[in-house]
């Protein structure tokens, strides 16, 4: 592990990180804004028959109760594109992109074992997605105030929406770097780490919208983190065992594979 | 009476063999690497020198053989190799976003070392504080290298591996890398670096390998080698030459009335001496060249010694 690498890859991410932090706590605060505003009209809408029972839910969230609109904000493509700037835009070419470049060769040669340059980067980007979700959540709780409906939000479960959420965002995060340190260019990397979430967003969403596929929602992480549910105590263990050990596969993937492979000279 | 002890060397491989599937980029190749020399290791494009020197730092893993650096195995210990080891890989790349000043920074911080040479080095290669305070975007190739060389030995390592060090150094720079070489010879540092420019491994080299194809086609002392090269002759006579039967290593004889003209292998100073008498005009010993040691390498066919 080595210190200096891990501020290196933050202050190499600071502007983006800027960046998503401001648009994150934005999207936040609206989402309590758009539950205030029209909640009551959706419902009313889907009461007279006019969307098809499938569309009332998108995800595993809803407008028809904060903590489901809650979910449905951190579900919404916004949130999962914010998310992902890091968790895949940063990951996947974290290594790979080093190696295009000829620059892995200088940070190579240095007195750090590969493990500890793997650890340094994958902990910092661990971090960047860490802050990117609390802005998004911190936001949400901030619009609540805001919008005087704080007591719908039951805060004392808001650490565990964080420690979910963080273990699905960090599941990706590690199967970028994983995939970062097995290509040599990042485009690979960055394609198969995209591919993954898009699979996993569309299980869920398909299941989520065509009764016939629900059962595709069990093979999504996303289905695994459900902010409603926890904040209305019903929170299950299980999902939070599934995330963290997709989260931890593609480490010890990349711990085998790593320091095993071999690093010629560019091409 | 103490036995007499050869210091340790500080590279030594033994039957080192890399492959890269069915391609093999190094074969069996032994030598070793003595402290305080400067050591060039000669081969052209694809010849197996850049992945000699990645498997040295640990970046390749051999396929077979073994390998040490200051003493230590490349394979189990490469991470402290490399805390001792200064490295200008060929061709570097550096970060384009950070100045140069920040990519030194960066780099010292993570060898752990400080950076006691970095002064003296930019003072010497002509990077002052303006030029260091640009952008690595902004810098030519020649810059960059500078930068590399810096970055390489700034924290005074014990063995300076250098791929290719003047590659884009123009030629006051060339000279001012190879008196910093001269000085790093003279404080006992070792210094291992690959190399196409034969003039260069001329000039500063103490013992040279030659490689090819993977294969350690010979070391010899640099001294040794020029020595051993075949010189072209042009002996004048007054009067008619002499019968070329008194001429000993002379080789390839032309006779053009009173002038000979021939190739010599070997000594000198041998033939000077067979050949001085009062009747010889002229003679003129072009300089053996590295180039045409290395060329006649490459040109035959024999086999690795």
């Amino acid at each position: 592990m080595s210190l200096r690498l891990f501020v290196q890859t933050l202050r190499w991410q600071r502007v983006r990180l800027a960046i998503v932090i401001a648009a994150g706590i934005g999207w936040g605060l609206l989402i309590p804004l758009f539950y205030n505003a029209f909640s009551d009209v959706v419902r009313e809408l889907a009461n007279q028959g006019a969307f098809p029972r499938e569309l009332m839910s998108f995800g595993s969230g809803s407008l028809f109760t904060l903590p489901g609109a809650l979910t449905l904000g951190l579900q919404h493509p916004l949130a999962i594109a914010m998310l992902a700037v890091f968790a895949i835009g940063a990951s996947a070419p974290a290594v790979a992109g080093e190696r295009a470049r000829g620059t892995l060769e200088v940070l190579l040669a240095r007195p750090i074992p590969r493990v500890g340059l793997y650890a340094s980067i994958l902990l910092a980007l661990l971090v960047a997605v860490l802050i990117v979700l609390v802005a998004i959540l911190g936001g949400m709780v901030g619009g609540t105030a805001l919008q005087g409906i704080a007591d719908e939000l039951d805060l004392a479960q808001m650490p565990l929406v964080v420690l979910n959420g963080f273990g699905l965002w960090a599941a990706f995060t590690t199967f970028g770097l994983a995939a970062s340190v097995t290509f040599d260019r990042p485009g690979p990397a960055i394609g198969l780490s995209l591919a993954y979430l898009l699979i996993n967003y569309f299980l869920e969403i398909l299941g989520s919208l065509w009764a016939a596929a629900a059962w595709t929602q069990d093979y999504s992480l996303f289905h695994h983190f459900n902010p409603g549910a926890i904040l209305t105590g019903d929170f299950e263990a299980l999902d939070l065992v599934i995330v963290f050990m997709a989260a931890v596969v593609p480490v010890i993937y990349a711990l085998v594979v790593w320091p095993r492979r071999d690093l010629a000279a560019p091409s | 009476m103490e036995a007499s002890q050869e210091p340790r060397p500080i590279i030594s491989t033994r039957a080192l063999t890399k492959h890269y599937g069915r391609v093999e980029a190094l074969s069996g190749l032994t030598l070793e690497v003595r402290p305080g020399e400067i050591f060039g290791f000669l081969g052209p494009n694809g010849a197996g020198k850049s992945t000699m020197i990645r498997t040295l730092l640990g970046f390749l893993h051999p396929t077979s053989g073994t390998a040490s650096v200051l003493g230590m195995d490349v394979t189990l210990e490469s991470v402290e190799i490399r805390r001792r080891t200064g490295y200008l890989p060929g061709g570097i790349a550096l970060y384009d976003s950070l100045t140069g000043e920040q990519v030194l920074d960066y780099l010292s911080d993570m060898q752990g070392r400080a950076p006691f040479r970095r002064a003296e080095l930019c003072d010497r290669l002509e990077l002052p504080g303006p030029v260091l305070r640009r952008r690595v975007r902004d810098y030519s190739r020649g810059m960059r290298q500078k930068i590399g060389v810096v970055q390489a030995l700034q924290h005074d390592p014990e063995l300076a591996i250098l791929d290719e060090p003047t590659e884009g150094l123009d030629p006051l720079m060339q000279q001012a890398f190879y008196r910093i070489l001269d000085d790093l010879r003279r404080e006992g540092r070792t210094v291992f670096f690959s190399s196409h420019v034969l003039p260069e491994v001329e000039r500063l080299c103490d013992r040279v390998a030659i490689i090819r194809a993977g294969r350690l086609m010979a070391i010899h002392e640099v001294d040794e080698l020029l020595a051993r090269r075949r010189r072209r002759v042009t002996l004048r006579w007054r009067g008619s030459a002499p019968d070329p039967s008194v001429l000993p290593g002379l080789e390839d004889i032309e006779i053009d009335g009173n002038r000979v003209i021939g190739t010599l292998s070997g000594e000198v100073a041998g033939f000077v001496r067979a050949i001085a008498s009062p009747s010889l005009e002229d003679l003129t010993i072009e300089p053996a060249s590295l180039e045409e040691a290395f060329l006649e390498y490459y040109a035959s066919e024999g086999e690795p010694s």
